[in-house]
């Protein structure tokens, strides 16, 4: 671990720590001691910059690469290698259908079908009112729950369309606080 | 041989440390922390024969025999590969989300055996609920004393550091893995050198699987001879059959290596759901590709499934029902394949890229003829002078359905081109 590195996180640029809870710009500030080399962290600090601001943007990965001692420019060629680093905002509600061969088998076609319906948005589209996206991803580890999707990182398996129309009500009952909306679908689900 | 993977897989949420411990848990891990040497935890793991879940199938005594003696010139590393990715596995979600003090007390005796004073649990970042499953035991095993600065009151240390991946298919590949825990984008790198002797922050370091460590705590706890006991010669003990697609009853069981893909999808999956008839299965996961079903009674192990001109690959059997075609099917690989790798080396990027373009062609049936020739080409082509078996894992889909599905490719060429008679 080199001594320049840890001076460099002490003298987070100012400005763009104020920004941020105090609590995570310590979090953040303390991640890179967990691991050999700074840069370890990246991912991590990425991970948790994205959960507060629901994507990254450009003082995002000038941060991040404050942290770890890495330009803003690499920290991009980074992310942009990851699928689950938005670059751009994304609904308060972001579903992803798998459609990997096991949900495909399954009917995952109907899920997004259904979602379409609903919401009147096709892959990669955002609502008007900004509540949800549409994304289709590779398999999540839920081929003996198929067809599922994900909201978040948190899984909905073993759908049909009547469940995902009921998910998306829950969901937009509960907009206001997106975490609570999905942990509460997911224990009714 | 009773179960010893699953035993929790019932349940709804994970096994708490209290009650793991009513069960007798962590006692072979102490065990091996107050009386036993490094090479002879070693020894036994390689007189188990145990091999790697994570698809490679390499012994892991004799992975962790590579690994530095002393006297060490600074640290090493165990790091833990729950990248799980490849389509059709999910065996070490459920192990992670029920039971993760069985990935963690396989992971203490682990680092034990190599001499690591850091394990990193890398885990894909979609899988959160396990992520979380892990924090509260690892938090759970801190607080017992299990870990820290005096392991089991012994004078080992041990932590853990749980790091999450942030999707990319390709960083289950083992040095992809390791470029992406260090933060940087998770492309693979040459080997030589071998994470043996330059992995984690350059240091020494041992990938193993989640599963593959699963399997550690019950070998030291009954011994070799009782591991060797079930399976197959060559591939002892028991594997998580994932079987996935359309069976009665998707899920993941606990066999025999050696158990035949029949046994699994018919007695154990309930048959293809609504009794219809089979097209295809996949052995091991997207990349081990497609079998017609008269080639169900072959045997689930290593060397089995390689006379048959395929993998065991990570155990996870698909069943393709009849109304799907094996050129829709190849197609969702193929677009799967393109989409994830990492670009790198051209013969990959461009095979990857051109070989779904030519299952597209057929899909809308418009292949012809001298595509067959084509796809050989790539497939041929793109494994040369690559940096890792991406190519392999991608050929295996598209050449397994040209050979034993040839017909419907025949069926899928534009009118004027199709077969003369
Ligand atoms: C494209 C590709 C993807 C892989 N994905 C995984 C994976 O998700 N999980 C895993 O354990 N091994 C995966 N592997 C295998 C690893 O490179 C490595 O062999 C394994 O982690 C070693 O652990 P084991 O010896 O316990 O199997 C993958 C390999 C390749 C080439
Ligand atoms: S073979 Fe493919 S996946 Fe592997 S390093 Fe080369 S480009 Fe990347
Ligand atoms: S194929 Fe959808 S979760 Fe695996």
């Amino acid at each position: 671990m080199s001594g320049s590195g840890q001076a460099k996180a002490e003298g987070l640029p100012q400005a763009l720590v104020q920004a941020l809870p105090e609590a995570l710009a310590a979090e953040l500030r303390a991640l890179p001691l967990r691991y050999p080399q700074r840069r370890g962290a990246l991912l991590p600090i990425l991970h948790r910059l994205q959960e507060w601001r629901g994507h990254l943007d450009p003082a995002d990965m000038r941060l991040a690469g404050e942290i770890v001692g890495i330009s803003a420019a690499e920290v991009f060629s980074v992310l942009s290698f990851y699928t689950m680093y938005r670059q751009r905002p994304v609904g308060r509600f972001p579903i992803g259908v798998c459609r990997n061969i096991s949900c495909w088998v399954n009917g995952s076609d109907k899920l997004v079908e259904t979602v379409k319906q609903e919401l009147g948005i096709a892959p990669g589209e955002i609502t008007a009112d900004g509540l949800f996206s549409l994304q289709e991803v590779e398999c999540l580890g839920s081929c003996g729950t198929a067809p599922c999707l994900e909201v978040e990182s948190r899984y909905f398996e073993n759908l049909t369309p009547d469940k995902v129309r009921a998910l998306l009500a829950r969901l937009r009952a509960g907009a206001s606080d997106p975490a609570a909306a999905i942990r509460s679908a997911q224990n009714e689900a | 041989m009773e179960n010893y993977l699953s035993t929790e897989f019932a349940r709804s949420g994970p096994l708490l440390l209290a009650e793991a411990l009513n069960k007798g848990r962590y006692k072979t891990a102490q065990r091996v922390f107050e009386l036993m040497t490094p090479e002879q935890v070693v020894d036994e793991v390689k007189n188990s024969g145990l091999r790697g879940r994570g698809g490679a199938w390499f012994p892991t005594g004799i992975k962790w025999s590579f690994m530095p003696k002393p006297p060490l010139k600074g640290p090493s590393y165990l790091v833990i590969n729950a990248d799980e990715g490849e389509p059709g596995t999910f065996k070490d979600r459920a192990i992670m989300e029920k039971d993760p003090h069985l990935l963690l007390e396989g992971i203490l005796i682990g680092s034990f055996a190599i001499r690591a004073e850091t394990a990193f649990l890398y885990i894909r970042g979609e899988y959160l609920t396990a992520h979380d499953a892990l924090a509260t035991a690892i938090a759970e095993l801190e607080q017992a004393g299990f870990l820290g600065d005096a392991v089991f009151g012994t004078k080992h240390r041990l932590r853990i550091v749980l790091h999450r991946g942030a999707g990319a298919y390709i960083c289950g590949e083992e040095t992809a893995l390791l470029n992406s825990l260090e933060g940087r984008r998770g492309e693979p790198r040459p080997k030589p050198p071998f994470p043996a002797v330059y992995g984690a922050f350059g240091r020494p370091t041992s990938v193993n699987n989640v599963e593959t460590l699963a399997n550690v705590p019950a070998i030291v706890e009954h011994g070799a001879a009782w591991f060797k006991s079930v399976g197959t010669a060559q591939a002892p003990g028991h594997l998580l059959f994932g079987i996935s697609g359309a069976v009665e009853r998707p899920g993941c069981y606990e066999l025999p290596l050696g158990t035949t893909a029949r046994e699994l999808v018919e007695k154990h999956a309930g048959g293809v759901k609504g009794g219809k008839k089979m097209r295809a299965f996949i052995p091991g996961g997207a990349s081990t590709g497609f079998l017609p079903p008269e080639k169900l009674d072959v045997a689930m192990d290593p060397e089995s499934l390689k006379k048959e001109g395929t993998m065991l690959g990570t155990g996870g059997i698909i069943v393709i029902p009849e109304e799907i075609s094996v050129v829709d099917a190849a197609r969702v690989f193929s677009r799967f394949f393109r989409h994830e790798t990492c670009g790198q080396c051209s013969p990959c990027r461009e095979g990857s890229a051109w070989s779904d373009q030519v299952i597209a062609r057929f899909q809308r049936g418009e292949g012809q003829r001298e595509d067959f020739t084509l796809l050989e080409e790539i497939m041929r082509g793109s494994k040369q002078r690559t940096i890792c078996v991406f190519p392999e894992a991608f050929a295996g889909p598209l050449g397994s359905a040209i050979k034993h599905f040839r017909g419907e490719f025949e069926s899928a060429m534009t009118t004027q081109q199709a077969p003369h008679a």
